[in-house]
């Protein structure tokens, strides 16, 4: 992984420019995308379990240092969301262009579901609200649009022996 | 006994994660919004700035195409909406003239020229969050330009926010339509004195503590009551009466009010260098 580190270090940081620059303007219903989820999601889908949870706990880490929810918040969600990806991705025999764009969709809407009862169980109540299932539609599905050049970098990022069904 | 330990590795990799998330959460919590972990915070925003300065005057026109694109049919019934108002202004713009001019008079006698002589930090809001869980905007002056937490956010309308968060060069403002927001409001007819908590961005404003005997007019525009050790100076509109309701036998009125200020499209806002009472 530590080679592999300057890689990823500037996947994270180009999709923290786009997440805080273009993107704050892609909104639906008030709803942006979440491309550090997404890297989650995607590490999950081309690299399995373990370095699923461990790139989506560095991409969580990267946005909660840039929200004013609690530290580690995001980094938990995340890092558990990118596990359950790659354990899901490993039961997965065959291959279709569909079933990343689904994964991503799905996991992403998810992921905001497990930081939103995560977040009321650390004392943020008002995270758990009926608009939240809104809002996980939301981000599922505009993350979902940035599936297929989130696993092309992903796949760049972390190219050594494959693991998911979608690596290359 | 090498596949049971393979197979394992994820586990425990999951399990230290979990631990380390866990370890960072108590620290955050412990240093309540300082410590270690809040410099890092604002080590990160602030060596971020400049390289979000930059994309920002870069990607803006890409940005600006992905707002249209997402929200034609937004700006298209908007547009079709002002028309309809704009035409039906055009025939009372005398009533209205004089209504502007009544209502600078009402605003005059009420001291709404909020601002007075507390010094302000113009600054441009530089990201706002979206509607998913905290309500906040980032500003692009920090503690170099005298902004420190707490300190209140108006724009000529009224109040925005208040600073929750200042580094060298950034600061982050949570707004008033945040759940975790409550304002101390006054009602500026018969100044009674309530609390104005946030339910979201785009939704109205509750207020609570306003007695069932009080007449609240509809539009009534409420300040900020500025009672002791209140966070906001007196005298700032906060929010419009949008509904007051007051059921038999309740303890106080159902009262909804809509922010002043257009917290969706927030582009210069002023930092008011107000420290509280």
């Amino acid at each position: 992984m530590t080679r592999l580190a300057p890689r990823l270090a500037l996947v994270l940081f180009v999709a923290l420019v786009l997440q805080r620059s273009v993107l704050v303007h892609a909104r639906l219903a008030d709803v942006g995308p979440d491309l550090l989820l997404l890297i989650a999601v995607s590490a999950g889908i081309v690299r399995g379990s373990e370095r699923g949870a461990v790139v989506g706990f560095a991409a969580g880490l990267v946005a909660d240092l840039f929200v004013q929810t609690p530290l580690g918040l995001s980094a938990l969600a995340f890092g558990l969301i990118g596990y359950g990806v790659g354990t899901l991705q490993s039961s997965v025999i065959r291959s279709a262009w569909w079933i990343p764009l689904l994964t991503g969709l799905g996991a992403s809407a998810a992921g905001v579901v497990v930081y939103g009862v995560l977040g009321a169980i650390l004392g943020q109540g008002h995270f758990v609200r009926p608009r939240l299932l809104v809002v996980a539609a939301g981000v599922g599905v505009l993350n979902a649009l940035f599936v297929p050049a989130s696993v092309r970098a992903l796949n760049w990022a972390l190219p050594s022996a494959a693991e998911g069904v979608y690596a290359r | 006994m090498a596949v049971s330990r393979r197979s394992s590795r994820p586990r425990y990799t999951l399990l230290l994660i979990v631990l380390t998330s866990i370890t960072l959460l108590t620290l955050d919590q412990r240093g309540n919004g300082g410590g270690a972990i809040a410099s890092v915070r604002d080590v990160a925003r602030d060596a971020f700035a400049p390289v979000q300065d930059a994309a920002d005057s870069v990607f803006r026109p890409v940005g600006d195409f992905f707002q249209g694109a997402l929200n034609y049919g937004d700006v298209e019934s908007e547009n079709a909406r002002l028309r309809e108002q704009l035409a039906e202004r055009d025939g009372d713009v005398l009533a209205a003239q004089e209504a502007s001019r009544e209502q600078r008079a009402l605003l005059d006698q009420q001291d709404l020229g909020y601002v007075g002589d507390i010094p302000t930090v113009a600054s441009r809001v530089v990201l706002a969050s979206d509607a998913r869980f905290a309500q906040t905007i980032e500003i692009d002056r920090g503690r170099n330009a005298g902004v420190a937490p707490g300190m209140p956010v108006v724009t000529g309308r009224g109040l925005v926010g208040r600073v929750v968060d200042a580094s060298q060069r950034r600061a982050t403002v949570l707004l008033v339509s945040d759940p975790t927001s409550s304002v101390g409001v006054r009602l500026s007819s018969s100044g009674d004195v309530g609390v104005a908590t946030g339910r979201g961005r785009g939704s109205t404003m509750g207020v609570d503590l306003i007695e069932p005997a009080t007449k609240v007019g509809p539009n009534e525009v409420l300040v900020t009551s500025g009672l002791e050790q209140s966070v906001f100076p007196p005298g700032i509109p906060v929010a419009r009466v949008k509904e007051a309701k007051s059921a038999t036998g309740a303890l106080q009125q159902d009262v909804t009010a809509t922010p002043v200020v257009d917290l969706s499209r927030l582009g210069v806002v002023k930092v008011l260098q107000w420290s509280g009472q």
